[in-house]
């Protein structure tokens, strides 16, 4: 019996669309200009003209979440997908091929879990020099290296019961070589964990790029960001609590939407897995 | 030795632990020695719970400490541009710069520079912070009394929501009470502790959002400073209490999505059964036989999670302005300290990975049925 995915997946599904086609066509949308400042406008709440208030400056809010919606999204993916390539391929590599190369693997792997992520974020800004790009390059170079540990366990730990079923034997006896055996027999398997535990993941980096930025370390400014957002507004939180609640409620809704949705697809695919 | 003696034993070290703990609370002596006594007592009981498994595992920790050293130190050491620079400002003449860089060492080759520093290192010496010009270890003990404290109270907070509902959850699978805790969990899990902390401030200190002219919300806990425990106790408890919450709440979650799970495989063995059919009451079935069994996976986890704190109380140290070990690297980093903060980072992950190996001991002590076999505890 293949279990219903469920309205409320749905719903997260469709809203996660949108906010990523609305991150993705911000220039295009018929939304504010999120450098501009509204004379008047200071601090004043959500209204029609501007739907999420302005900020302490008589910026618009909606428009500056929608724009901060893309470092938020571009980082996380792109970390993400290259996380899952190098993690996925340690994973898979350390899974299969038992004893010596899995040892070795799971040791360098473990070792790297020990420094802290964020402290270890703190260690690398200090190669941040001013200039956006090279910032971008590194946040995203280290939320890849905070993601491979617990990427490749997932996956060593799916190919290592993959690899000793009936079929993968009888591929190996009718003499294919590691590599087809890896890909061609145990990937398709193991990447339905891959994906909805990637979700998972790009929920994490969300948040550890919204704290990143929350401390001022992020990309810097005029490039509006989630983090830079609600730290800001706390300056004017007793007044006009929508500046910092706007963006805040946003990305609650958005790593909710991704967790909800990477355990959904868990479930779904793994329903035996699916107690976690 | 006989396991009856073995688990008495445990339970003397375990009390030894939380005296030590307690007393380097009160009288505060310098963090080097309590670090020392704490790992210490720790390793007398690990040795006792299963002394070869402990000799080995102690054994395994030292590379990977010292190649942590090393890793921190040569990210440093390339750093961009040169320290003295630094210190001196642009106008510096090329006088000054050599004498700072004399004074600093970094006139010398690499692995030497390495070679002296962590020699200084193991005798408790960190170097003189660039810009504060104080001894790295003394900030970082100053600094670390907080940081602990806020662990150990949002710690103490996670489990004290997560273990009632994990066992709720677990015993009421599949009804309403735990879909709907479940959910709430979700929730929890969702919410970055930035965004909790700034929630919890707007809502419980400042006095929350104000409709038409009425307040939701309260002004009960204050927003900021940190008051020492020996200074005032109601006060010191009255201001962790919010930093301490935004960053428990998203623990909890975890650790009561872990309980609940393992709460509903124990629940299904057969000795419940038993329990069961004695006409024991369901709270002691649930308290004192389910628990235990179920509790190993949230124990390792528990210690895991520590790496997290550490990065969760940079936070919140930063929005309660606490002047702890994460406050301490955030400011180092702003200033381009180096020293400073490859002293920070080599200290909180010499920490962490102290207790990883200690939590994995806790595990061998608890569950009787994995002594004398190899426990990769690290989930």
């Amino acid at each position: 019996m293949r279990k219903r995915l469920g309205f409320v997946f749905w719903l997260a599904v469709a809203y996660l669309v949108v906010l990523a086609l609305a991150a993705v066509f911000a220039d295009v949308l018929p939304i504010k200009d999120p450098a501009e400042t509204f004379p008047g406008t200071s601090k004043q709440g959500p209204s029609l003209t501007h739907w999420f208030g302005n900020d302490g400056v008589g910026r618009d809010v909606f428009s500056r979440v929608i724009y901060g919606a893309q470092v938020s999204l571009v980082i996380s993916t792109v970390g993400t997908v290259l996380a899952l390539v190098i993690g996925g391929l340690l994973g898979m590599v350390s899974g299969y091929f038992s004893s010596r190369v899995d040892r070795w693997l799971t040791a360098t792997l473990n070792a790297s879990l020990v420094i802290p992520p964020l402290i270890l974020f703190l260690a690398l800004v200090l190669f941040l020099d001013g200039e956006a790009k090279r910032r971008i390059f590194i946040l995203v170079f280290t939320f890849v290296l905070l993601s491979i540990a617990p990427i490749a366990r997932v996956v060593r730990a799916a190919t290592l019961s993959w690899a000793g079923q009936d079929f993968v034997l009888a591929a190996r006896t009718l003499g294919a070589r590691d590599g087809r055996v890896l890909f061609r027999e145990i990937l398709p398997n193991v990447a339905p964990s891959f994906v909805s535990y990637s979700l998972i993941i790009m929920a994490g980096l969300i948040v550890v790029e919204g704290s990143v930025a929350f401390l001022g370390l992020s990309v810097p400014p005029p490039t509006p960001t989630w983090g830079d957002m609600i730290n800001k507004g706390r300056t004017n939180l007793d007044v006009a609590a929508h500046i910092s609640l706007m963006p805040a409620i946003v990305m609650f809704v958005t790593v909710l939407a991704l967790n909800f949705v990477g355990d959904k697809l868990q479930q779904y695919f793994e329903p035996r897995e699916s107690v976690l | 030795m006989k396991q009856a003696v073995r688990d008495q034993l445990g339970r003397i070290v375990a009390v030894a632990l939380l005296a030590t703990i307690a007393w380097a609370w009160f009288w505060r002596p310098p963090f080097s020695w309590t670090f020392g006594v704490l790992v210490a007592i720790g390793t007398v009981g690990a040795g006792i719970a299963d002394g070869r498994y402990a000799l080995r595992r102690i054994a395994g920790v030292i590379p990977v400490l010292v190649g942590v050293s090393f890793v921190v130190f040569a990210l440093m050491a390339s750093l961009p541009g040169d320290p003295a620079i630094n210190i001196l400002g642009p106008a510096a003449t090329a006088d000054q710069i050599a004498i700072v860089r004399t004074e600093l060492g970094l006139d010398e080759p690499f692995f030497n520079r390495y070679g002296n520093w962590l020699g200084g290192v193991l005798t408790g010496d960190l170097g003189t912070s660039i810009v504060l010009r104080e001894d790295v270890a003394d900030g970082i003990s100053r600094s670390m009394t907080p940081t602990l404290q806020i662990m150990a109270y949002s710690v103490v907070i996670a489990l004290g929501f997560a273990i009632p509902l994990g066992i709720w959850a677990g015993y009421r699978q599949g009804t309403k009470t735990d879909g709907t805790i479940n959910n709430v969990m979700l929730g929890f899990l969702a919410t970055p502790n930035f965004v909790l902390a700034v929630m919890l401030v707007l809502f419980l200190s400042i006095g929350g959002l104000s409709v038409a002219g009425n307040e939701i919300g309260f002004r009960v806990l204050p927003a900021a400073r940190y008051v020492p425990l020996g200074e005032d106790v109601v006060l010191h408890f009255k201001h962790m209490l919010l930093p301490s919450l935004a960053l428990a709440m998203g623990q909890a979650a975890v650790f009561m999505r872990l309980l609940r799970s393992d709460m509903i495989a124990t629940l299904r063995l057969p000795f419940i059964d038993l329990a069961r059919s004695k006409g024991l009451p369901t709270r002691r079935i649930l308290w004192r036989h389910a628990l235990r069994p179920s509790s190993f996976t949230l124990l390792t986890v528990v210690g895991l999670t520590v790496g997290l704190l550490i990065g969760g109380a940079l936070i919140v140290e930063f929005i309660f302005t606490i002047p702890g070990v994460g406050a301490y690297i955030f400011l180092g980093v702003t200033q381009r300290d180096f020293i400073a903060v490859q002293g920070g980072v080599l200290v909180i992950s010499t920490l962490y990975i102290v207790v990883l190996t200690m939590s994995d001991f806790l595990y061998l002590s608890l569950d009787p049925r994995l002594r004398g076999r190899e426990v990769g505890a690290r989930a």
